[in-house]
């Protein structure tokens, strides 16, 4: 019937929207996605670009893309510092989440560049993806923060055994807290999935919402688009940064436990602890 | 004319309709009480304003649900 006609022209009429990474490249037995060719793009810029900023890096200060960089290293050095309980220790985790801060950043703005996504395609596939628009690429660097924060976690609590029972708010003999403990740690994986889905999903939305409004503006493409461009734009700084800060969350909660729950005896049911060192705590 | 109104009516683009308005309601709901919260506690402490980076992580945490609502639009089948 014509309700039937008009609804179904509306479903399948619209613009052409990609969730998955296609392949654009073959080498030999490989795949090379539209997304990881894009991502090589970015590090190769990336790389040019940062290090030539490092090279000008001077103390008087200087003008001009030096000193953006510089704000964004002061404010992640910042946000892991006042983190962290005791500052020496937070030294050396700052390198790490500047590099992840940077990469995230950078990969989300480029994403935005005019002619990435769905305007280039290929046999209907996009050319260029952003990286952090592919599932796999945003899984990866959150996979790697999560093993970078356990491997640090398990150091900064003294030995593995120890970061295990920072799990148990009592003693792990009794079931209850065995439970509670175990549900614990399956919470804690599933960061990972959590970290990297929130970062996927937004910058994929936002590459969806950016081609429906193109879409819809059709020769106004640029003018219906261009707002939806600047909340991307935010939207990518912010996602960056929370991307940073969660993680730093996740490692600080344990570090500035230090270890002062391991002293207890195991039989004893202990009371939950708040988060963060008390300073009765530390001086014991 | 026999075909009923269930029949001609797309139901899958209706279902996703009332999926992403539905599942959209509880974030909405969450990020406006974090942000009316937020000026409440402005409010009455204006030294909180610091913390607005804090409240933006919140903002993040709840709005992950409701992009996973607008995730499952791509669900086929």
């Amino acid at each position: 019937m014509i309700f039937g006609t008009i609804f179904s022209h509306f479903a399948d009429d619209g613009p052409a929207v990609h969730i998955a990474p296609g392949g654009v490249l073959h080498l030999g037995p490989l795949t090379v996605t539209n997304s990881i060719l894009y991502g090589w793009i970015c590090i190769a810029v990336m790389c040019v670009v940062l290090i030539a900023v490092a090279r000008r890096m001077s103390v008087k200060p200087r003008g001009g893309l030096t000193q953006f960089v510089e704000l964004g290293v002061e404010f992640i050095a910042g946000t892991v510092e006042s983190a962290f309980s005791d500052r020496q220790r937070a030294r050396r985790y700052i390198p790490y989440f500047v590099t992840l801060f940077f990469f995230l950043l950078i990969n989300n703005w480029l994403g935005l560049v005019p002619g990435v996504g769905e305007a280039l395609t290929v046999r209907g596939i996009p050319l260029l993806r952003p990286f952090t628009g592919d599932y796999n690429g945003t899984l990866a660097a959150a996979v790697v923060t999560m093993l970078m924060v356990y491997t640090a976690s398990a150091r900064e609590s003294g030995g593995v055994k120890r970061y295990i029972r920072h799990f148990f708010v009592g003693s792990p003999l009794n079931p209850i807290y065995l439970v509670i403990g175990i549900l614990e740690m399956i919470t804690d994986l599933m960061r990972t999935v959590s970290l990297s889905l929130r970062l996927f999903l937004n910058v994929t939305i936002g590459e969806i919402i950016i081609a429906v409004f193109s879409y819809l503006g059709h020769i106004a493409a640029p003018l219906t688009a261009a707002p939806f461009m600047l909340v991307e734009l935010f939207v990518g700084a912010l996602q960056a940064y929370i991307f940073v800060t969660l993680s730093i969350m996740y490692l600080a909660a344990v570090a500035n436990h230090g270890g002062d729950e391991a002293h207890e005896p195991l039989t004893e049911a202990a009371v939950p602890e708040t988060m963060g060192a008390s300073p009765a705590a530390e001086a014991g | 004319m026999t075909t009923f109104m269930a029949d001609a009516v797309n139901l899958a683009v209706l279902g996703k309709g009332l999926m992403l308005g539905l599942g959209f309601i509880g974030p909405s709901i969450g990020i406006g009480l974090i942000g009316g919260n937020y000026f409440q506690a402005l409010g009455r402490n204006p030294e909180t304003a610091k913390w607005f980076g804090q409240a933006l992580v919140f903002v993040a945490v709840v709005e992950l649900f409701g992009l996973l609502t607008f995730a499952a639009l791509f669900i086929n089948k």
